[in-house]
C-alpha cells in the first residue's frame, strides 16, 4: 500500500487548523489504521524531516512509547485567579480538553497563523462562542493584572524550548510585563529529535510558568531513556 | 431611431459594457450612468427623474434585500457547515462523486440562498477536500466550472433563488407556485443532462489520484476539521420558521387579498430577525448588500429611461414582425437572451428584456416565455466566469486558497479555465430552455 502523493500538502493543511500534534496524531491513526506500522514508517520517512513534530510522534508510536497524555490539570491551577486568557498557537486536541473547562474565564486566540494560513473562522466554530479571535493590535485590550498568555510547547531541555513562531510576536518585552503569567504548556515531554522546522526556540526561562505532561509510567519511562521532561505546573521564576 | 432613443441607449450599453470590462469599478459606472440617464432623459424631455425613480420596481430590491438578510441568517446558525460535511462524507472523497454531490448540494443550496452566500460557505470546504484529495487542474475547473453552473441553475429553479426569479415574482409576471413547479423540474433536468455529459464525455475525473489511504485521510481530516462545528438552533429555528412560513403565504395567500410577495418577504425576514434578536439586529445594521442594491437600483433608472423612449415596442414590434412563427420568434428572443446575458451578466439583461417578454407574453403562454427567459438569462450568466457575481468570487476564493496539484504546481480559476464548463453549460442549458418554451407552447395549443 502506498503513501497518496498530496499526503505532505495535506497534512500542512490540516496542521495548520489544528495544530501540528493534533495533526499529526490524526494522520498516523487514520495510517496506522490502514497499512498498519510499515505505513506509519514509510509516512515518518517522507515527512519526518519537514514535519518534525510528526517524525516526533510517529517514532514514539513506532517504538511502543507511551504518549504523554494531554491533561489540563496543570494548565488550569497555573490559571487560578486569571479572568482573562489568550492563547498564542494552535493544538486542537489541547484546547479541545482545556477551553471548556474554563469557567469564569474570558478566553481569546491570536488570529496570527505563525507562518501557516488557517481559516480561523473555521477554527473559532469549533469552541461555539468560547473563545473568541483576537488580532495582533488588539493585545492590550486583553492585558491587565488577572490576564494570562498560554502558548503551546514542542519540547524543552529545561533551557531552550520550541514554540511557534507567532509567540515571538506577541511576547515582547513590552507585552510580557502587561500580562500576570506566560504559561507554556508542553506537549511533547520530550525534545524532538529532527530539526525543528515551523518552530522557534525561545528560553525556558521566559515563561512564568511551563506545564508540563504528566510523568509516563515508570515501564515507559525506562524504555524512553531519560527524557528531561519538565516538572508539571514548574514556576520557571 | 430617434435621437432620445440613441443617446439613452448608447449610454445603457455604454454603461454594460464599461461595467463589464472594469468590475472593480462597476458599482461607480453604473451609478454615475443611472445619473447621466436622468440628465438626458430631462434635457430631452423623455421623463423627469423624480418619473423615472417612480418606475423602479421597489418591491424587487424589497424581496432582494429582506431575502439577503435571511440568507445570512441561516449562514450564521452553520447550517451550510455542517451540509458540506455530509457531503464530504457521502462523496466519500471520491472524485467524481465530489463532483456529483456538491453540485447537487450547491443547486439545492442555490434555490434557497443567493448565490454568493452558499459559495462562501461551501467553497472553504471544498478547497480543503481539494487539498486533502490531491487534485490537478483539470479536475478543479471542470469541478468548480460545474459548481458555479449548478449555483445559477439552483437559483433559477425558484422564484427566490436569484435575481431573474425574484423580478417575475416581483412583477407579478408569475406567481410563486407557477414558477416553482415549471422552473424546478427544468432546471433540475438540465443539471443531470449536464452532469450526464460530463460523465460520459468531458470525465474530468481521469488522472486525478485515488486510492484508500487519501480517501480516509480526506473523510477523517474533514471530519476533525469541524469536530465540534454545530448547528446554532437559536438562529436556524427562527431562519427556517420564517422562510417556510412565506413560502406558505406565497403558495396559498389568495391574490384578492393583496398582501404581495415582497411583503410576505418583508414581514417573515423582519420576524426572523426579531427572533434571533442581538444576531438580528446586528445583521439588520450592518448586513444589507448596499452593492448590489445600489447597482440593481442604478440599473433599473437606466432601463426605465429606455423604456420612456419607446424603444422596447418597438423592438417587441419588430420581433412580432420577423417572418416566422410566433414560436420561431420566441427561440429567437430567448437565444438573443442567453447572448446578452453572457456578455452583459443577469441584472441588466432581464431588467431590459422583460419589457419585451411581456410583448411576447400576450401572444404566447406567459409560462413558455418566462421560464423560458429565465432559463436563457441562466444559460448565459454560465457562459463566461464574468456572466455572473459568483464567477468573480470563485476565483477569488481560489486564488486565495492557493491551491495545487498532485505535483506541487499551483492551481488557476480564470476565465480560460472556466470556458470549457462554460461553453458546454450554455449549450445544454440553452437548449433545455428553447426545448421547454416549445413544449410550453405546443401544450397550450
Amino acid at each position: 500500500m502506498a503513501l497518496p502523493p498530496a499526503l505532505g500538502q495535506a497534512f500542512r493543511m490540516v496542521a495548520a487548523e489544528l495544530g501540528m500534534r493534533s495533526a499529526a496524531r490524526l494522520f498516523l491513526r487514520e495510517l496506522m489504521g490502514e497499512g498498519g506500522a510499515p505505513l506509519v514508517r514509510e509516512a515518518r520517512d517522507k515527512l519526518g524531516r519537514e514535519f518534525p513534530v510528526l517524525d516526533f510522534v510517529a517514532e514514539q508510536w513506532l517504538s511502543g512509547r507511551a504518549e504523554a497524555p494531554l491533561d489540563p490539570a496543570g494548565v488550569l491551577d497555573a490559571l487560578r485567579g486569571v479572568t482573562r486568557l489568550l492563547v498564542v498557537g494552535l493544538e486542537a486536541d489541547a484546547l479541545d480538553v482545556l477551553v471548556p473547562r474554563l469557567s469564569g474565564v474570558e478566553a481569546g486566540l491570536v488570529t496570527d497563523a505563525g507562518g501557516l494560513d488557517p481559516d480561523f473562522r473555521r477554527v473559532l466554530a469549533n469552541y461555539d462562542g468560547l473563545m473568541e479571535p483576537v488580532g495582533l493590535s488588539e493585545l492590550h485590550r486583553w492585558a491587565g493584572r488577572r490576564s494570562a498568555l498560554l502558548t503551546f510547547v514542542y519540547g524543552t531541555d529545561g533551557h531552550a524550548a520550541h514554540v511557534s513562531p507567532s509567540w515571538l510576536r506577541v511576547s515582547g518585552p513590552d507585552v510580557r510585563t502587561q500580562f500576570r503569567s506566560l504559561i507554556g504548556w508542553d506537549i511533547l515531554g520530550q525534545p524532538m529529535t529532527v530539526y525543528p522546522r515551523w518552530m522557534v526556540e525561545t528560553c525556558a526561562g521566559d515563561f512564568s510558568c511551563l506545564v508540563g505532561p504528566a510523568p509516563p509510567a515508570p515501564e515507559a519511562a525506562a524504555g524512553a531513556g531519560q527524557p528531561r521532561a519538565p516538572a508539571p505546573a514548574r514556576e520557571a521564576t | 431611431m430617434t435621437a432620445p432613443q440613441a443617446a439613452l441607449v448608447t449610454l445603457l450599453l455604454g454603461a454594460l459594457l464599461l461595467q463589464a470590462l472594469l468590475p472593480s469599478r462597476r458599482v461607480l459606472v453604473v451609478t454615475g450612468g443611472a445619473a447621466l440617464a436622468c440628465l438626458a432623459s430631462t434635457l430631452l424631455g423623455v421623463a423627469t427623474t423624480q418619473r423615472l425613480l417612480a418606475e423602479v420596481p421597489w418591491d424587487v430590491l424589497v424581496i432582494l434585500v429582506t431575502l439577503g438578510l435571511l440568507s445570512q441568517l441561516l449562514a450564521a446558525s452553520r447550517l451550510f457547515d455542517r451540509l458540506a460535511v455530509a457531503a464530504t462524507r457521502l462523496s466519500g472523497a471520491e472524485p467524481f462523486r465530489v463532483l456529483l454531490v456538491f453540485s447537487i448540494a450547491m443547486y439545492l443550496v442555490s434555490g434557497v440562498v443567493n448565490n454568493l452566500t452558499a459559495l462562501v460557505l461551501v467553497l472553504p470546504v471544498l478547497h480543503v477536500l481539494l487539498r486533502l484529495m490531491g487534485t490537478r487542474q483539470r479536475y478543479v475547473s471542470w469541478l468548480l466550472g460545474l459548481l458555479l453552473v449548478a449555483c445559477n441553475l439552483g437559483g433559477a429553479a425558484t422564484p427566490i433563488g436569484d435575481f431573474p426569479a425574484i423580478l417575475l415574482l416581483g412583477r407579478g409576471s408569475m406567481t410563486f407556485g407557477g414558477y416553482l413547479s415549471r422552473a424546478a423540474p427544468a432546471t433540475f433536468f438540465a443539471l443531470a443532462v449536464l452532469l450526464l455529459v460530463v460523465r460520459v464525455v468531458v470525465r474530468p475525473a481521469a488522472g486525478v489520484p485515488r486510492d484508500p489511504v487519501s480517501a480516509r485521510l480526506t473523510r477523517a481530516a474533514v471530519e476533525a476539521l469541524h469536530r465540534r462545528v454545530r448547528v446554532d438552533r437559536r438562529l436556524l429555528v427562527p431562519a427556517a420558521a420564517s422562510l417556510a412560513a412565506m413560502v406558505v403565504a406565497w403558495l396559498f395567500l389568495p391574490a384578492e387579498l393583496g398582501v404581495g410577495p415582497e411583503l410576505v418577504c418583508w414581514l417573515g425576514a423582519g420576524a426572523a430577525l426579531l427572533m434571533a434578536r442581538r444576531h438580528g439586529e446586528r445583521l439588520a445594521r450592518t448586513g444589507l448588500d448596499i452593492e448590489a442594491v445600489l447597482f440593481l437600483l442604478s440599473l433599473f433608472v437606466m432601463v426605465a429611461a429606455v423604456r420612456g423612449t419607446g424603444l422596447f415596442e418597438e423592438i417587441s414590434r419588430s420581433l412580432e414582425r420577423l417572418p416566422v412563427a410566433p414560436s420561431l420568434q420566441l427561440v429567437a428572443f430567448l437565444v438573443l437572451a442567453g447572448v446578452l446575458t453572457g456578455l452583459f451578466s443577469a441584472g441588466p439583461s432581464m431588467a431590459a428584456l422583460l419589457d419585451v417578454a411581456e410583448s411576447l407574453a400576450q401572444r404566447l403562454p406567459g409560462p413558455a416565455v418566462y421560464v423560458g427567459l429565465a432559463l436563457s438569462v441562466c444559460a448565459g450568466s454560465s457562459l463566461f466566469l464574468t456572466a455572473a457575481t459568483s464567477g468573480p468570487l470563485a476565483q477569488a476564493l481560489t486564488e486565495r486558497a492557493d491551491l495545487r496539484d498532485v505535483d506541487g504546481r499551483p492551481i488557476r480559476f480564470g476565465f480560460f479555465d472556466f470556458l470549457p464548463a462554460g461553453l458546454l453549460s450554455f449549450a445544454v442549458i440553452q437548449a433545455v430552455a428553447i426545448a421547454y418554451a416549445l413544449l410550453a407552447v405546443w401544450a397550450a395549443r
